[in-house]
């Protein structure tokens, strides 16, 4: 134990305390309390009124806008979470049936986009969709097609390729996790009974892997429905999503309180899918 | 794993390399054509050329966002391993008031979704009275990247045998001693795998930065507000840099993060 024993100890230890109390609270807890508070009060005309209302969250739900959006939403974050996993599933499998340096090598090519700037792959990956955009006149350019294909102009189908293009490692690493927890002579009691690879891989490898796949599921799910600057940047005109809608409300609608309540609604949603998943989890 | 048949093998090689083609097949566009002038919307091809990395190094907005950045980076990069630090300590010695709880804690900006963190710093900010610049930006990207630090040092520090501090005390030094001569110098490459992380995550933050900053810009802001103009020769440069520095930050945390076995094998 540290800064136990001598006298000076004592006046580190109170400090240390100090501080380890102090600063989250003041940093993490507060703001979020205030947050959560702010949602409570209301706009009207400009003009802020501190005093508390459920008025924001039956405007969630009286409003015909923001219920279809938020259902929309969800559903195309379960695409982009479903459409991860599958993409993510055999790159998992390869990386666990490789080993030693190839293995290493692997894995860092699926952690490094996780560190590159996200703002620029969406940039990346913008200069490629679109009406204009490098696939487009590729295609054109090898008379593939004759007119750019309207598939990737900027909409909420180049909202659903590009967030899953960008969640993609998310969707690995809890796969291959759950993929090398497998005890390797689960395998071999199966091969040694007779089963073909197909039969070990569905009956065995499969079952004992879907917890990940459902963690995967989650994951990429919470992080594809709090994003607001992917269909910011490619979704276009069209492509409105929740967290589009709730940055809006810090910007050009100025309605700070209602886009707190908006992002309580999110939080409560996203709770809800982690809390799903875990049941599931637990169940296979 | 099981031993698999030659066209199960090629078969997921070839879905692995696929999925490899997306990951990271959209970045060789901007990097390849920052080497190339653009007219009228076109990629000219035919003529390589460095001018849009010398137009950078004249562009004084770029500039300058360059330098917040850094300032931010390293502000907050140092305040995050300081307080990692401190919080691990508190943590070990143990037996102390709803510390799982304050774990939890140090841990939800970095589990949560950026939009809400940001929010609620930028409502707390306002409430306060504390008006947004640099500072706020620090303090956003210090509470996020917090977690990232305090994990990688509370694993080192729990890993630390407890006899060596014993023996510490026992040899007659002071806390201050003990914790300078032995509990930090065995925490040293924790510490700099840590700094590298956060600095790599903080450089590249921009959902934090876009809610709580004023009208100060770093980097990913920038870049931000410029691409909206479309794609043009300059970002490209720019992202091309930005992707050069991360992919070196990354091979250097590996360097520091991983146990020395891993790298052999």
């Amino acid at each position: 134990m540290l800064f136990v024993g001598d006298r000076q100890a004592k006046g580190w230890r109170i400090a240390i305390s100090a501080l380890a109390y102090g600063l989250p609270f003041l940093f993490i807890i507060a703001p979020l309390l205030s947050f959560l508070t702010y949602s409570f009060f209301w706009v009207e005309g400009g003009q802020m009124h501190y005093d508390l209302t459920w008025r924001n969250y039956s405007r969630f739900f009286t409003d015909a806008i923001f219920i279809p959006v938020l259902w929309q939403t969800c559903l195309l974050c379960l695409a982009v979470a479903v459409l991860a996993a599958l993409l993510g599933y055999p790159v998992a499998f390869r990386l666990a049936t490789l080993s030693g340096r190839r293995k290493y090598i692997l894995l860092m090519l699926v952690l490094v986009p996780l560190l590159m700037s996200y703002i620029i792959k969406i940039y990346a990956i913008r200069s490629i969709l679109g009406g204009n955009g490098f696939l487009n006149r590729f295609l054109v350019w090898a008379n593939l097609i004759d007119q750019p294909l309207t598939l990737f102009v900027f909409n909420l189908n180049a909202v659903l390729l590009t967030l899953t293009v960008l969640l993609i490692p998310f969707a690995i690493l809890p796969i291959f996790l759950s993929l090398e927890r497998i005890p390797k002579n689960l395998i071999e009691a199966s091969t040694d009974l007779g089963a073909s690879n197909w039969q070990t891989f569905c009956r065995v490898i499969l079952p004992l892997s879907l917890p990940g796949v459902v963690t995967a599921t989650s994951f990429v799910f919470v992080l594809a429905i709090g994003d607001f600057l992917t269909p910011q940047m490619v979704g276009g005109p069209n492509g409105f999503t929740f967290g589009r809608i709730i940055y809006s409300q810090f910007g050009a609608a100025f309605n700070w309180p209602f886009g707190a309540a908006l992002s309580v609604i999110l939080a409560l949603v996203m709770s809800a899918v982690i809390a799903l998943g875990r049941r599931f989890e637990r169940q296979t | 794993m099981m031993q698999l048949s030659r066209l199960a093998s090629f078969g997921l090689s070839a879905l692995t390399a696929l999925v490899f083609v997306l990951l990271y097949g959209p970045l060789l566009v901007p990097i390849t054509s920052s080497f190339f002038e653009i007219a009228r919307g076109d990629v000219q091809w035919t003529s390589p050329s460095l001018s849009a990395y010398a137009a950078l190094t004249r562009n004084e907005g770029i500039i300058t966002a360059f330098l917040n950045t850094l300032i931010v980076g390293f502000s907050a990069t140092f305040l995050a391993v300081l307080l990692g630090i401190l919080f691990a300590i508190h943590y070990r010695n143990g037996a102390t008031f709803g510390r799982d709880l304050m774990q939890f804690v140090i841990f939800l900006p970095f589990l949560m979704p950026p939009i809400m963190i940001g929010l609620s710093l930028l409502i707390f900010f306002r409430e306060t009275d504390v008006p947004r610049s640099l500072l706020t930006v620090i303090i956003g990207h210090t509470v996020f990247v917090l977690a990232l630090a305090y994990r990688t040092i509370v694993v080192r520090l729990q890993s630390l045998s407890v006899s060596y501090i014993e023996a510490s005390y026992d040899l007659g030094a002071s806390s201050w001693q003990t914790f300078v001569y032995v509990v930090l110098p065995n925490l040293k490459s924790a510490l700099i795998g840590a700094a590298i992380l956060c600095f790599a995550l903080s450089f590249d933050e921009t959902m934090i930065s876009l809610l709580v900053t004023g009208t100060d810009n770093t980097l990913p802001i920038r870049l931000w507000a410029m691409m909206r103009l479309g794609f043009t020769p300059d970002i490209n440069a720019l992202v091309a840099l930005i992707l050069a520095f991360t992919t070196l930050m990354c091979v250097l945390a590996v360097r520091y993060l991983l146990p020395k076995e891993a790298e052999g094998t």
